[in-house]
């Protein structure tokens, strides 16, 4: 039963996608066309994929990951195809893609489960780290990073016959597969992990060689921040490590440690680095410098400022004049098309998100999958709060991506294989 | 097309909208809540959870076979304690009282306060502490 609400809430948001396209369409003065049929058949296909395998694979997953995902995404395709119709008819290829990668994960699974992850944990935790390097190759090979907008996250790979160079983000895997490694490594030492056994003063503190996963976690994000000049993937691998350290232990000492490491690596990282320094000014005011480093901020307030209530309507704002609106102020272009209600949509999907990953981590038995299931869900939370908080001033900016909203294969790819990993999860524990 | 039209139909698919995720909550609202973390057992004696992670008030009815207590899944009480063993205890019924053996638990089973070597006797009234979570008779 509740595998039909799960197909009968994403063929709504297939239709709920398609209803945008053509609006998109009507306002530019234009009729129906194909775009509406494969905007529906793209996503009928990609979360079709999803949904027959977990009727296949993961009859008890949880019904509502699917529909929470549909409906990001909808509201995600709409707005890219709204910037760039080209980027969409990419973007519908990534999802396919992206959809089916995600019922592999659940096939492959079926039988072994998702313990087996836990068995090949340094192989994630070292593929992670390669991942992560690998934008740091040379310019010369075939296979190279490539430095886009002052930070150095993405590969290109370059095709031979003069056909485009395939580029992609390998950080956005890497984080996924890391938070298998932490689930994991958790898994065997939260126990101890959680002993305070120590009192310095009022605080009641760990053994201090429990503290060296945060130091090396710290490290981690804070060479990431350095050699790739990411300010987003340092910030979210570090939430990501402290957030998995606080669901393991709930010991609030980390949480703190955290936010004392994250504010202590902030000073540094403002007097070290140019790029930083900026990325502060932009965010304290972005309009000192408008036409320079605060233009991206200042062009992503006044979108959302003319958005108002309801939004000027699909199609009819102008938020092609943020830059990169399609990947990292995605949400400042639906605020501005979709207004206050429209934003206030998204965020409520994105908490719907986090309380139906939670709610699996916390009815797991199994602490791997407990812990990954929280993992996942801190991940996916954590993006979309960075990036939301960093287009409404609340946050300096960090550019990353809306997960399953903004366009790029990568990153549609990351979410998709989050969604797979928390439905076999809820399978598996019956939650 | 005109103005009114799209406007129309932009509050339409706002509408739609918030249609899907009020069905989404609602049928979030039926599946969420972190279920009972201590499992039921039937007849005899009661202990009640008075302290604990595991929501306060939760009875567990005792059988006169008696339980094991644990974090462990395998335990017939799975207490979510981090400070309780895996098989932290046993509480078995004996003509109406209560007996509470320590199963070699790391932080030790507690009867009214007092670290248990042997096997204690518990009445109505007295507590168990197993972990953090303190336990009534009733």
């Amino acid at each position: 039963m509740t595998r039909n609400t799960e197909a009968v809430f994403i063929l709504a948001g297939t239709v709920l996608a398609s209803v945008g396209v053509a609006m998109v369409q009507f306002a530019g003065g234009g009729w129906l066309d194909a775009d509406v049929a494969l905007t529906f058949i793209s996503f009928a296909l990609a979360f079709g994929a999803l949904h027959v395998s977990f009727r296949l694979w993961a009859p008890n997953a949880n019904p509502l990951i699917l529909p929470i995902a549909t409906f990001l995404a909808a509201i995600g395709s709409i707005e890219v195809f709204r910037l760039d119709p080209d980027l969409a008819a990419l973007q519908r290829w990534w999802l396919v893609l992206a959809g089916v990668a995600g019922g592999s994960v659940v096939w492959l699974l079926r039988s072994s489960g998702v313990a087996v992850l836990r068995r090949y944990r340094y192989l994630f935790l070292a593929s992670a780290m390669v991942l992560l390097l690998l934008p740091l190759l040379p310019d010369a090979w075939p296979i190279h990073g490539a430095t886009i907008n002052g930070s150095r996250l993405w590969v290109r790979i370059d095709l031979p016959f003069g056909v485009r160079a395939l580029s992609f983000q390998p950080g956005e895997i890497a984080k996924v597969l890391l938070t298998v490694f932490l689930a994991s490594y958790l898994a065997d030492r939260s126990e101890a992990m959680s002993t305070v056994s120590r009192k310095v003063g009022p605080f009641r503190i760990p053994e201090p060689r429990h503290l060296g996963p945060v130091m090396v976690a710290a490290g981690v994000a804070f060479a990431v921040l350095v050699y790739q000049r990411d300010l987003g993937a340092s910030l979210l691998l570090f939430g990501l490590f402290i957030g998995m350290l606080y669901a393991a232990t709930g010991r609030g000492f980390y949480l703190g440690a955290g936010i004392v490491l994250t504010t202590a690596a902030g000073v540094a990282a403002y007097t070290m680095f140019s790029h930083v320094r900026v990325r502060i000014s932009a965010w304290i005011d972005p309009f000192a410098d408008y036409t320079g480093a605060g233009y991206q901020t200042a062009q992503g307030l006044f979108a959302m400022g003319s958005g108002s209530l309801t939004g000027s309507g699909l199609g009819l704002g102008r938020p092609d004049l943020i830059p990169a609106a399609a990947t990292d102020f995605m949400f400042a272009a639906v605020a501005e098309e979709l207004g206050l209600a429209g934003s206030i949509a998204v965020i409520t999907a994105y908490a719907f998100f986090v309380a139906v990953g939670f709610g699996i981590a916390l009815r797991s038995r199994d602490r791997f999958k407990k812990y990954l299931a929280a993992g996942l869900t801190i991940l996916i939370g954590l993006q979309s709060f960075l990036i939301i908080a960093g287009i409404v001033r609340l946050f300096p900016l960090t550019g990353i991506t809306l997960p399953f909203m903004s366009y790029g294969g990568s990153s549609l790819l990351a979410s998709a294989l989050i969604a797979a990993l928390l439905g076999r999860i809820s399978h598996e524990e019956r939650t | 097309m005109p103005a009114l039209i799209l406007n129309a139909l932009k509050i339409l698919f706002l509408i739609l909208i918030f249609l899907f995720l009020w069905q989404v909550g609602l049928a979030i609202r039926s599946h969420i809540g972190t279920g009972p973390s201590v499992k039921r057992a039937k007849g005899g004696h009661e202990l009640v959870v008075l302290r604990g992670d595991a929501k306060k008030g939760t009875t567990i009815r005792l059988r006169p076979s008696g339980h094991t207590i644990g974090r462990s899944s395998e335990a017939d009480v799975v207490i979510d304690d981090p400070y309780a063993s895996e098989f932290h205890a046993r509480v078995e019924t004996h003509d109406g009282g209560t007996m509470v053996h320590d199963l070699g638990s790391t932080n030790g089973t507690y009867v009214n306060g007092r670290r248990i070597t042997v096997p204690t006797p518990a009445g109505k009234g007295d507590t168990v502490q197993i972990g953090k979570t303190i336990l009534e008779v009733r």
